[in-house]
């Protein structure tokens, strides 16, 4: 299990967290949804360790690991723009970091890890030359070769659209439940983040303005922001597809 | 009609006066041949004067590759603090703004028998004229230049890699080779040419500190300007001075293959690292305290009664040299030539820069505009300089303002160029179409429309050529006369008469003018920015 304890951070005085307190059971696919600037990349870069926090705890497994460095955490993040080295193919890519953890996975289950996510026709591809459903998944298939204790998903469907941003969010759930995975993503689409995760962390000016199941957050929302900024566009996105599919009914 | 001009305009001050300096080579006493060439490369003292070019240029510029590269990874990869990381910045491009000429001196006047570092430390560190001053001088010169090119590329390294590879278990080094080394080895390569070439080619540092350790610069000099001129050996030694631009043309396309380009950009943390910020926090005070405390000396000497004997203050010699008009003369003189080579300079590459970006021309005549500014950033000012004194010795423009100014603008076109071009490339390209459609000219929609949103860059062209014309002594060394004589052409006849302090004073002027063109041209642009904002 994952704890934060009153976590607070400013960035030049100005209090971007303010005394998070959170549990993450392990295998949960947790969504962290907030407007821009409301904190959430911040809350991510610190349990990733890359950020430090002005004030308190990080607990995993029952263990302190506030001041563990970022190498050392064991956990791995899958960037919105993928961060591929594009000098190295895809392959190459993908198994980047077995040079320095060679026992992380072996021959076989990386063989089914490209084969669960459909890559192997495209591994002896250059970055350049893969589409970006493809680079999500060559950048997904890195991170899980390292086997990481959390996986974090730094607005993992913001470059795709259409019917690849649906096969990649089905893809990525599938992936996490199989090797029972806690993960954690950032973004800012509530869409994306009620229909992918068990449990939705909304984060408004630093602090939480909720955190509950999809169905907690739509059937009983917390506050007004929670019904005025993240519900109230589902609403509209669905009154508008209601509207078109009538029409072309009609 | 624009590209027209641009055309001809290179034509007769690049093309041709560079066909002649070849053809000039070739000429002997019974036609043409190679025989020059074989009688410049057997003589003993110009093999010996390129050997030491190319031993103290490669010296130099491995030093400035690792000293550029290192600064560049201070202020772009560290936690250190903002100001450190300004005040880096502010102390590297300092020398820019001197003459080259004025290393030397300042060497000199820092590191000799009674410099001012000598005394600081104690002892002659060591033997300054020669090698040892050179590579000083050189590694100071190129320094910025380097630091700017490299300190560019680290802007568009993507952070993300270094957290990426941290977190794949990559130890320091290896994290260092995949994320920074092995995207930026073009640019390392592009930076070690850079260096090399502008030693190879520089004449103000061995001219002042160079001794009897002859290189390629002065034995040019020697032969054009000693007491009987050699135009044909000097036509060759120039052509000589061409070869390491080409070997560097060569080397960097070579080098293009490594370069490699992320498909996104974004801004992202650094991981902390004390020791790193420290460490390189130490390395870039400690280099550009060495660099500042080098001038420091400039600053001193004329302020003092008899450097270094007699320390007491006085401000005679300033009062004297800005009261005697043969200096001012001179000061009048750079800074016209610089005001003028800057407006046209500037007019004439934003000119080529929008024929290649904002207009359907023909990609032959882009093409050509391309290879103008490849080869102005190839050819040395002291061998544009010569081409020019063979071209135009037997016509009015001998003698004449108007052929520094032209040197001026042709050997400074490319940088300019490069600016307005990348600045141009990025203005939404459906602007010309839309004034088209509301009724206005082409012309005038680049009026009202293109020039105010590129004005910043115009500025800071036009500061680019005031700087460079103001402190340059190699492109213009063979085209100054007593009437057209400028600042560092005085700076080398003066240096005849060991006249030092009349030197720094006139060093100063040259730091003071530039550095407030660079202040009034940064608020130029601030306030245009704020404005538009």
């Amino acid at each position: 299990m994952l704890e934060l304890r009153n976590i607070s951070k400013k960035f030049d005085g100005k209090v971007v967290l303010d005394g998070i307190n959170l549990e993450i059971h392990n295998g949960e696919i947790i969504s962290m949804l907030g407007t821009s600037g409301s904190g959430k990349t911040t809350l991510l870069n610190i349990i990733l360790g890359l950020t430090a926090m002005d004030s308190g705890t990080i607990v995993f497994e029952g263990a302190d690991i506030s001041r563990v460095s970022m190498k050392d955490r064991g956990f791995n993040i899958v960037f919105q723009d993928y961060a591929l080295f594009p000098n190295l193919n895809a392959y190459k890519n993908i198994i980047y970091g077995l040079r320095n953890k060679p026992d992380a996975v072996s021959a076989s289950e990386l063989d089914e890890l490209i084969d669960f996510l459909e890559l192997r026709p495209h591994l002896t591809k250059r970055i350049d030359q893969l589409s970006g459903g493809q680079k999500q998944r060559v950048a997904l298939a890195r991170t899980l070769a390292t086997k990481p204790r959390i996986l974090l998903l730094d607005e993992p469907l913001s470059a795709l659209d259409g019917v690849i941003k649906e096969t990649i969010k089905e893809r990525i759930k599938a992936i996490t439940k199989k090797y029972r995975l806690t993960t954690i993503i950032v973004t800012h689409d509530p869409e994306e983040a009620l229909t992918m995760s068990d449990k939705v962390l909304i984060i408004d000016k630093g602090t939480i303005s909720q955190y509950g199941t999809p169905k907690q957050v739509i059937h009983e929302p917390n506050n007004n922001f929670v019904e005025e900024f993240i519900l109230r566009q589902l609403q509209i996105k669905r009154d508008n597809i209601y509207q078109l599919f009538k029409e072309c009914h009609a | 009609m624009i590209f027209g001009g641009i055309a001809v305009f290179f034509i007769a001050f690049l093309a041709a006066p560079l066909l002649i300096l070849l053809a000039n080579s070739f000429v002997t006493g019974q036609g043409s041949g190679l025989s020059n060439y074989s009688e410049v490369l057997g003589d003993k003292s110009v093999a010996a004067a390129i050997g030491n070019s190319i031993q103290v240029s490669t010296t130099a510029a491995v030093i400035t590759t690792l000293l550029a590269f290192t600064l560049a990874y201070a202020v772009n990869c560290t936690k250190m603090c903002n100001g450190l990381k300004m005040l880096i910045k502010i102390g590297i491009s300092i020398p820019m703004l001197l003459p080259t000429i004025t290393y030397g001196f300042a060497i000199i006047y820092s590191f000799g028998k009674q410099g001012l570092l000598t005394k600081f430390f104690g002892m002659e560190l060591f033997q300054i004229y020669g090698f040892n001053g050179l590579l000083m001088g050189y590694v100071i010169y190129t320094l910025p230049s380097a630091f700017l090119l490299l300190n560019n590329s680290f802007g568009y390294i993507d952070k993300k890699f270094i957290i990426v590879s941290t977190l794949m278990g990559d130890g320091f080094f290896r994290s260092f080779i995949n994320t920074i080394l092995r995207p930026l080895i073009g640019t390392i390569g592009g930076a070690f040419v850079l260096s090399f070439i502008l030693s190879f080619t520089d004449f103000g540092i061995p001219a002042s500190v160079g001794g009897t350790y002859n290189v390629i610069a002065t034995q040019l000099y020697q032969v054009m300007l000693g007491s009987i001129p050699n135009f044909q050996s000097g036509s060759v030694i120039a052509v000589l001075m061409l070869l390491p631009a080409i070997f560097g043309v060569v080397f960097l396309n070579y080098l293009e293959r490594f370069n490699f380009y992320y498909d996104g950009f974004s801004v992202t943390e650094l991981p902390d690292n004390k020791l790193r910020d420290w460490a390189l926090a130490f390395v870039s005070v400690v280099t550009v305290t060495g660099i500042v405390s080098v001038f420091l000396v400039m600053f001193i000497a004329p302020l003092v009664t008899n450097y270094p004997y007699d320390l007491t203050f006085t401000t005679q010699f300033i009062q004297q040299a800005l009261f005697s008009s043969a200096l001012l003369d001179v000061y009048e003189n750079s800074v016209f030539v610089a005001i003028i080579s800057a407006v046209l300079g500037t007019l004439i590459a934003y000119c080529a820069a929008i024929i290649n970006v904002r207009t359907l021309m023909s990609k032959r005549a882009k093409i050509s505009i391309e290879l103008f500014s490849m080869i102005t950033n190839s050819v040395p000012g002291m061998v544009l300089g010569l081409a020019y004194l063979l071209l135009f010795n037997a016509s009015d423009l001998k003698g004449t303002f108007m052929i520094i100014i032209l040197c001026n603008i042709v050997h400074f076109f490319t940088t300019p160029y490069l600016m307005a071009k990348n600045s141009l490339s990025k203005l939404n390209p459906a602007w010309e179409t839309t004034g088209e459609l509301m009724g206005d000219t082409w012309i005038k929609t680049i009026i009202r429309v293109i020039i105010p949103n590129s004005i910043a860059t115009i500025v800071e062209m036009f500061g680019y050529y005031f700087i460079n014309t103001m402190v340059t002594i190699s492109a213009i060394i063979f085209l100054v006369t007593a009437r057209t004589s400028v600042v560092t052409s005085k700076i080398k006849e003066l240096q005849h008469f060991a006249n030092f302090n009349e030197i720094f004073v006139l060093s100063i002027l040259i730091f003071v003018t530039n550095i407030s063109i660079k202040i009034c041209c940064d608020l130029v642009n601030q306030k245009l920015t704020s404005d538009y904002r």
